[in-house]
């Protein structure tokens, strides 16, 4: 038997008074896929991420993670389950160092109770050390994170993700505000996921797309417009039209994000 | 080498070796003036834990505060030798007798509607638990509506306050029951294992002090716990820290009920040392005093807190010797409350991190060691 797919979306739609951010979006993310969301500002992507993780509860349809139903769980049950999720304005734990915010991110038991001891397993820590090579941030892990530049912070994040090890990692724009230099580090250590973990990213920047895409699905108005490989996408016609003249085609403006 | 961390642990024993050698230098009428700082002090470290580690500003810790007070007040009360010289076999407190509605009969169990709630109360040891285990629980039943419901900020800030003047009124109200304005006072002494706590006595002040330490360590250890962190960190960005996976209304309920259950024996220990139980606890002006305190000593800070609520007393005390101060005094507060919010965001706990900060950053390495030595060499001098 086929295994199933890491992500799937059945048919998903949230119903903001009468505003329909995401309108019936179906999509299927296989294991160790690594999967990008385009569309312009309002298109849904980032409702549709805030449906998957629990912020945002759904009107209609299913979320499955595997085999299981996530769907409109609680955020902590949703990542318990195997969900990490990256922001689109960079979150990290501002007052805390560093290596503290991996290390809180390395706590494999999550209850209060179970959290009463000192210090963390020589895994935990050992993992810590090794998310703060990869992401590059082994100079500044005494730190607070306060100091850290917005691409820093990013990369901080990101680490946060890694050390959890979720099975899914849905990232949204992990490149806002960097430089070109910085992106492309992004692109380095997203693709070093690819494989270990099935990942859904909205982007904007093209460049970095073509870096890293191998899928690319589209939204616009809340739905999917197409889906396919960077090239079939880039030849689309609707998804030229729709990039290029959305508030004419549609003759109104678009809902906001 | 000499770090922040161990100049940190150094404050911490330096100040519980000094509140433990106060016998030496006082006389029993400050020995106990002091004990009653100290308790204060405990309430800085239970503000600062909820304020500080978990973000939530608590406008009315003196509900539990003033909780713990009356638990064991009501114990000691019927331990009073005018509750046991009534004429009958159980003790009652005078006030009941003084209110007693004509021929109602002379027995805790029914002397008013309510008086058979005081009857457990002739266990000292009931009273003493109670006035932990009901800030505890009642904070956790709060705890769990207000952070279930996310509600954070400003907005936990309005709902303790509101709680502690209902609670406050609810308590002069029943008059029958708590004496209501009186408050319960002619209490008995707090007696363990036989020993009578006297309040003017060296022991009674051991064991204010004794609890203050203890609740020091402990508080700091907990912060110190992978649970403590995933506090603070909740404190930084609960989105976050939901995302990760953890059960944030948990953690902020847990160190709520510990911060509550901190102020009860606060409470408790004020009760020991000033011998009434009053609903000025639950005044709205002693909650925000206490958060005035935390701020002057540094709310980020366990140590800070306690001692920010210790010297704001020791002055207000010999300020209030002058006649001239006494009214200006609520006015000074407000005034250092201002210009430490503007100008001290961290208090007194965060200037003394800079400081000690800047003074490391300028010794020259291996200076630190050897700086000692000459110290030593004075001592026997002196």
């Amino acid at each position: 038997m086929a295994e199933p797919a890491a992500l799937t979306v059945e048919a998903l739609a949230v119903d903001f008074n009468g505003l329909r951010a995401v309108d019936g979006v179906s999509m299927v993310v296989e294991k160790g896929e690594l999967r990008v969301l385009l569309g312009a500002n309002g298109a849904g992507k980032t409702t549709l991420m805030d449906l998957v993780s629990g912020k945002t509860k759904s009107t209609e349809g299913r979320v499955f993670l595997y085999d299981a139903e996530i769907t409109n769980w609680e955020e902590h049950r949703v990542a318990r389950a195997g969900i990490g999720r990256k922001f689109q304005i960079p979150s990290v734990f501002k007052d805390l160092t560093v290596r503290r915010n991996l290390e809180v991110a390395s706590c494999e038991k999550t209850g209060v109770l179970a959290n009463l001891g000192f210090g963390f397993s020589s895994d935990a820590e050992a993992r810590v050390g090794e998310v703060l090579r990869l992401v590059g941030l082994e100079e500044l892990a005494d730190r607070p994170a306060t100091s850290l530049s917005h691409g820093q912070t990013q990369w901080l994040e990101l680490g946060m993700l890694i050390v959890q090890n979720r099975s899914v990692l849905l990232l949204d724009e992990p490149t806002a505000g960097m430089t070109q230099a910085e992106t492309h580090k992004t692109a380095q250590l997203i693709n070093r996921l690819k494989g270990q973990h099935t990942i859904l990213v909205v982007e904007h920047d093209m460049a970095f797309v073509r870096e890293i895409a191998e899928r690319i699905t589209v939204m616009h108005l809340g739905r999917v417009l197409a889906e396919g490989s960077v090239a079939e996408i880039e030849q689309n016609e609707d998804v030229r039209r729709a990039y290029l003249g959305s508030a004419v085609i549609h003759g109104q403006p678009e809902p906001p994000c | 080498m000499l770090t922040l961390r161990k100049l940190d642990i150094a404050a911490y024993v330096i100040f519980i070796v000094l509140i433990m050698l106060a016998p030496l230098v006082f006389d029993p009428f400050w020995l106990n003036r002091i004990a009653k700082y100290l308790v204060y002090g405990m309430l800085g470290v239970a503000i600062a834990l909820s304020w500080g580690y978990a973000g939530i500003l608590n406008l009315g810790q003196g509900l539990f505060f003033g909780i713990g007070a009356y638990m064991l007040a009501m114990s000691l009360k019927l331990a009073s030798p005018t509750s046991l010289a009534q004429g009958s076999d159980t003790p009652v407190p005078d006030f009941m007798l003084w209110n007693a509605e004509p021929g109602a009969p002379t027995a805790l169990c029914c002397i008013n509607r309510g008086s058979f709630l005081w009857m457990p109360f002739q266990s000292q040891w009931f009273g003493m638990a109670m006035g932990i285990l009901l800030p505890v629980a009642l904070a956790s039943l709060i705890g769990w509506v207000m952070f279930r419901k996310r509600i954070s900020g400003v907005f936990i800030s309005i709902i303790t306050l509101a709680l502690v003047l209902l609670v406050r009124l609810v308590v002069i109200d029943a008059q029958p029951l708590t004496n209501g304005f009186n408050g319960l006072t002619d209490l008995g002494w707090l007696t363990i294992a036989g020993f009578e706590f006297d309040p003017y006595v060296v022991p009674t002040y051991y064991l204010v002090a004794i609890s203050l330490a203890l609740v020091l360590v402990a508080a700091r250890l907990l912060i110190e716990t992978r649970a403590g962190l995933i506090l603070q960190a909740i404190r930084d960005d609960d989105r976050r820290a939901r995302y990760l996976g953890f059960d944030v209304p948990i953690y902020q309920l847990f160190f709520f009920a510990v911060s509550a259950g901190i102020a009860g024996l606060a409470g408790m220990l004020y009760v020991v040392a000033s011998e009434f139980a009053s609903p000025t606890f639950m005044d709205l002006a002693f909650s925000i005093t206490m958060v005035v305190w935390a701020a002057v000593g540094g709310r980020a800070s366990l140590l800070g807190a306690c001692i920010g609520a210790i010297l704001i007393n020791t002055i207000e005390a010999t300020v209030s010797e002058t006649e001239a101060f006494v009214e200006a005094w609520k006015a000074i507060i407000g005034l250092i409350f201002i210009l430490v919010v503007i100008f001290l965001p961290r208090g007194l706990a965060g200037l003394s991190t800079d400081i000690a900060e800047w003074a490391l950053a300028r010794l020259p390495k291996g200076v630190a060691p050897r700086g000692a030595a000459p110290r030593r060499d004075v001592q026997p001098a002196e």
